[in-house]
């Protein structure tokens, strides 16, 4: 999921680019040299994971994971997303230079928002915690994404009015499978390497 | 997928000797110059000279037209959702809908603009050695952090990438067929939750190798740049032609989409 190059108008653009220097600013503050090949491990692994197709009837869709990376990263999600967005304009040219900001502004806010529901999950104590909260942020990180590319697509102009409105209805079931990957894989990891995850606080859970 | 984009960097062409940092800075005013284009006719010979950028990059035809690929699947359901969805009159019908040449015109802008500026990309970075482009990107003053994790990311991409390939061939192997049930979402987050920890326990041994050598959070490169008068003489050409195109869009000869563009 990403804007393409030139739809966008460049006061939108500029200020996707704008809004993102700003906040990647912001998460990256007081950056330790350790976490430079963490991000990075992450970044890849979003990158590549991307290439996944999950069968949907007879079509097929890919994962965004997005939520994934923003309860594996916390607040330096924000900063993963955006190198995997400048590789991708790079060498696919998926997407494009001109809309890295807006882009990244999409996939990294609904990373962080993500983030900030998975650490809500010690406030509840319920069964299989992690992959309800897991769940719950996979589904918010790509709804949160799809309404802001929904939203800027209205920006853009009136005759873009069919295509947002299409485009929310597809996040529909991407969402629900997104929910499903993620859900599972935090639950996963919790078992496997707690540590991994953002703002753990147990350290054994075996 | 052809991520290597840096395949054809050895190819010798006009591009190729050019001096990366200035290269990149000359055809990025390029690229953002073709993106404020708003007129169809404008559009049309920013493509023409994107092909012909291409051909003086001499990139393998079959090597762009693969890329572009990815970029059409995303571009051409615009041509028809934006005609019939176009706000306004329309110029005739289709089973009840209304087929409007300013969406069509709009569509064939954002088409136009988006292939080009990819084709300038390519060109850009489809001309040197990846890591040359990043370590010129930090000379363009990129911050060292980010070009550090983009070069470890690109790196990584390509050995995670045999890793899932190998992880995908062992689930086939054991009969595993994807089907839309959750089952098959169960298998694919403990699939990217494994590939997420092998990854992680590969890079965390990698990194304290390179500790052990001394990184310290630098780069050290054996490459230099040179730059030359022909350098600045190609990054004027670009830049003369960026501004131009610029120029005559806004002379107002050419018709401009009615609404909503700007």
């Amino acid at each position: 999921m990403h804007i393409s190059e030139g739809i966008l108008n460049p006061p939108i653009w500029l200020t996707g680019y704008a809004a993102t220097a700003v906040i990647a600013g912001l998460t990256m503050r007081k950056l330790d040299m350790e976490e430079v090949p963490k991000i990075s491990v992450i970044t890849a692994v979003f990158f590549i994971a991307s290439l996944i197709k999950i069968p949907l009837g007879p079509a097929s869709i890919h994962l965004i994971l997005n939520g994934l990376v923003g309860i594996v990263l916390g607040k330096r999600a924000f900063a993963a997303i955006m190198l995997g967005i400048i590789l991708q304009a790079i060498i696919f040219g998926h997407g494009g230079i001109t809309v890295i900001g807006i882009n990244t502004l999409m996939l990294g806010g609904g990373a962080l928002v993500a983030y900030f529901v998975w650490q809500q999950r010690y406030r509840f104590n319920i069964k299989r915690r992690e992959f309800v909260f897991g769940a719950i942020a996979g589904a918010i990180g790509t709804v949160t994404s799809g309404t802001i590319l929904a939203s800027v697509l209205m920006l853009t102009g009136e005759e873009f009015t069919t295509i947002a409105e299409t485009v929310l209805i597809a996040h529909i079931p991407i969402m629900l499978i997104e929910a499903a990957v993620v859900g599972a894989s935090a639950e996963f990891l919790q078992k496997t390497k707690p540590e991994v995850l953002a703002g753990n606080k147990s350290t054994v859970s075996t | 997928m052809a991520l290597d984009i840096d395949r054809y960097h050895a190819v010798v062409s006009l591009v190729n000797q050019w001096d990366p940092r200035i290269k990149i800075a000359a055809l990025g005013v390029l690229i953002f110059a073709i993106a404020l284009v708003k007129t169809l006719p404008v559009a049309v010979v920013a493509f023409a000279l994107a092909v012909f950028l291409i051909w003086l990059t001499a990139l393998p035809f079959h090597f762009v037209s693969h890329g572009l690929s990815f970029v059409l699947i995303f571009l051409v359901p615009f041509f028809i959702i934006m005609p019939l969805s176009y706000p306004g009159e329309s110029a005739f019908t289709i089973l009840g809908v209304g087929f409007a040449w300013e969406g069509f015109r709009l569509a064939a802008l954002i088409f136009l603009k988006a292939i080009s500026i990819v084709m300038v990309t390519y060109s850009i970075f489809g001309s040197s050695r990846f890591d040359v482009s990043m370590f010129a990107l930090q000379k363009l003053k990129c911050p060292k952090v980010v070009v550090q994790m983009l070069l470890f990311t690109y790196r990584y991409t390509f050995v995670f990438l045999d890793e899932m390939k190998r992880m995908h061939t062992s689930m086939s192997a054991r009969g595993f067929v994807p089907r839309t049930n959750m089952r098959t979402m169960n298998v694919f987050g403990h699939f990217v939750g494994t590939l997420l920890i092998r990854s992680f326990e590969r890079t965390d041994r990698v990194y304290k190798a390179m500790l052990s050598k001394g990184y310290q959070g630098d780069l050290h490169v054996l490459v230099t740049f040179e730059s030359r008068p022909s350098d600045f003489i190609k990054a004027g050409i670009a830049i003369l032609i960026a501004v131009t195109l610029v120029a005559i869009d806004l002379s107002g000869n050419f018709n401009q989409a009615v609404i909503g563009w700007y």
